[in-house]
């Protein structure tokens, strides 16, 4: 097994880590705090944020009103939310590129008015939206699907509004379906390429993420610069699956006392 | 494990009442009138209709799939009938949402709300109609104290046990003074020893409370236990109202008489106040009244109403019904359980006192008699001691006549 995952995973890895610190760790340090490496990074964080946020609010409304509700349509919205997964990236982003761009369908409406969607960091946004969406929804809607109704009929019974119920009952029993779907969505919201570097123009200092900022220092030459955000990247993608993975029994505790 | 409960109520307790302020005129609690539903086009109720009295618990007992949980989401506001009215102390709440009608149920997993402690469980009803601290603070530690999990409050639902759990959301009902006390299945999740003692307790616990109860159950030594009075539903209908007695030992329909323990069924016609089942007379003056002569009948008794005798001399208040010859000795424990074959074909001559000897089991085409089963308590038993192919003769100390009804519409 280890001979397998030594060649594949581990010592690509490994060697983010061996040659980013081999110039001595003063060269790491100054390539990372390199004005255009911080943007990025910040760039990276905020709008991932921003989609996680969004994705997980409308995720756990989607969730809500698709596994209580029976409507006609309903596996049509399913199939449709689920989709993104099956999409590729560039695809995804070239779509949105098309729709929005300034000759786009809606775009060409936004045009006179002078405003712009894409080539700014709410194209970013737009694009993590649209490639991370899935990833919340399927997180909570099984949790939704499992959740014995007699909680809720209980609170009903009891007195209490739908919204209390919602407050009081459901979303804590949630908890846990909502952090992994945050966490999950955020981490792939970071690492995004493919959607990102068509619709955000890969400006330096405007709209370039960290993911593009490698790609772009790599291209240059620049292997330092571009192995300093890679090391940090990989940190942060360690940090976030340890969680998920450490915390799992919490999380799948939480599941289970549903 | 379970904690013992006092049967006797804290004298402290006695004063606070858990029933709900509301004038009590009539006299009946909730009620429902002629409620008919469907599921997609199949049947599920079908004009249903009783009323539950104050401080009273009525058991609604049927087989799965008989409607008696659609009947309780009903009352509950749940689920909304086709056709009748819910009325809780006098007031239609049939087009009320489940949330303002104030009736507790017990769910049958309890439903605790998994992130809160038993504390917060039994004052979220309080909580949620915005109480102030210091009332949901009081009645918090009354309930607690009278469903006796003091030691106990500040736990989870997963760490207690289910008949803890159940005290716990029968409190959290409590605290809000529901106009009737709805169970459904309470103790289907339970082994047996621990569902007799969660009996007890229920009892015990509601008459202290005085709420008015329905318990849905199909577990009829359940129902016999828990109500005050018994309403058997059969395919969504009701086929009878009345106490444990009068469900147990007169009931009204077929259903009702092999649906609530064993009884032993035959055919018969009525003649001149006598029920004639082949060539047997049992006089029954009082329960053929209600027939006419030549009306087609079932006979319908119960094991532990059937008295035997080695010779014709049965005891007294015991009405004999024809001849037997033992097939099966069974010894059950508690008591013992025959199976015999009733001779039917052959008629008694006027004066003939010894038991007749036409029935016999020990060739397989002779076997002609009308079996049914009789059971005796172990003092019984043990006096008289029955071996198999004796012959013994039959009589009945109790049983009902019910119409033979071809046809189900007849009904």
């Amino acid at each position: 097994m280890l001979g397998i995952m030594l060649p594949l995973v581990l010592l690509p890895l490994l060697s983010i880590f061996i040659y980013g610190t081999s110039k001595g760790l003063g060269t790491f340090w100054s390539s990372l705090i390199a004005p255009e490496a911080i943007f990025a990074l910040k760039l990276s964080m905020v709008t991932s944020f921003w989609a996680t946020v969004f994705n997980v609010i409308f995720g756990l409304f989607a969730a809500y009103v698709l596994s209580r509700y029976n409507f006609w349509g309903r596996t049509a919205v399913i199939v449709t939310i689920s989709l993104p997964t099956a999409i590729p990236t560039a695809v995804a982003g070239f779509a949105l590129l098309l729709l929005w761009g300034p000759y786009g369908l809606l775009g060409r409406l936004l045009n006179p008015q002078g405003a712009q969607l894409m080539f700014t960091p709410y194209a970013i946004i737009l694009a993590n939206v649209f490639v991370t969406f899935p990833l919340a929804f399927g997180v909570i809607k099984p949790v939704f699907d499992t959740m014995s109704r007699s909680l809720e009929e209980a609170s009903a019974t009891i007195g209490a509004t739908r919204w209390q119920t919602f407050w009081h009952v459901t979303l804590p029993s949630l908890r846990g379906a909502i952090v992994s779907g945050a966490l999950l969505t955020f981490a792939r919201a970071v690492g995004e390429f493919g959607s990102t570097i068509l619709v955000s123009g890969n400006l330096a200092l405007r709209t370039q993420t960290a993911p593009l900022y490698i790609f772009a220092k790599f291209n240059e030459g620049q292997i330092e610069a571009a192995n300093a955000i890679a090391i940090v990247l990989a940190l942060l993608s360690f940090v976030i699956f340890s969680v998920l993975f450490f915390a799992r029994d919490w999380l799948e505790y939480e599941a289970q006392e549903i | 494990m379970i904690a013992k409960m006092k049967l006797t109520p804290d004298t402290e307790q006695v004063h606070v009442s858990w029933a709900p302020d509301r004038p009590q005129k009539t006299g009946v609690a909730a009620s429902v009138q002629g409620i008919s539903k469907r599921f997609n086009k199949s049947r599920v109720l079908e004009d249903v209709s009783f009323d539950v009295a104050e401080g009273e618990s009525l058991v609604l007992l049927g087989a799965s799939g008989s409607g008696k949980t659609t009947i309780l989401r009903i009352i509950a506001g749940l689920e909304q009938p086709d056709k009748g009215k819910v009325i809780l102390h006098g007031k239609d709440v049939t087009d009320l949402p489940a949330r303002e009608r104030g009736v507790g149920v017990i769910f049958q997993a309890y439903a605790l709300f998994p992130r809160m402690t038993v504390e917060k469980n039994i004052a979220y009803g309080l909580k949620i109609r915005h109480r102030p601290r210091k009332e949901r603070r009081e009645t918090v530690d009354r309930l607690i104290k009278l469903v006796q999990l003091e030691e106990h409050r500040k736990k989870y639902p997963w760490q207690l046990s289910g008949g803890q759990q159940q005290r716990v959301a029968i409190a959290r009902t409590l605290a809000y003074k529901p106009q009737v006390l709805l169970f459904d299945e309470p103790f289907g999740a339970l082994d047996a020893q621990t569902r007799v003692h969660l009996r007890r307790e229920i009892r015990a616990l509601l008459r202290q409370v005085k709420v008015p109860s329905v318990f849905i159950t199909h577990d009829q030594e359940e129902a016999l236990e828990l109500g005050d009075r018994i309403a058997v539903l059969n395919d969504g209908h009701l086929e009878q109202v009345g106490t444990p007695d009068e469900v147990y030992n007169r009931p009204a329909t077929e259903y009702v008489a092999t649906f609530l323990g064993a009884a032993n069924l035959l055919l018969g016609v009525v003649t001149r106040g006598r029920v004639e089942i082949g060539t047997a007379l049992l006089p029954a003056e009082k329960e053929t009244r209600r027939f006419r002569n030549g009306q087609s009948v079932k006979l319908v008794f119960r094991p532990e109403d059937v008295c035997l005798s080695p010779d014709a001399n049965l005891p007294d208040g015991c009405r004999r019904l024809a001849n037997g010859v033992i097939q099966e000795v069974n010894f059950v424990g508690a008591y013992e359980r025959l199976i015999i074959r009733l001779d039917l074909a052959h008629r008694p001559q006027t004066g003939e006192l010894a038991p007749l000897y036409q029935v016999t089991i020990n060739t397989p085409e002779k076997m002609t008699g009308v079996p049914i089963m009789a059971t005796r308590p172990k003092p019984d038993a043990n006096a008289t001691k029955y071996k198999v192919g004796d012959r013994v003769a039959v009589g009945l100390t109790s049983f009902s006549v019910l119409p033979n009804y071809t046809l189900a519409k007849q009904r």
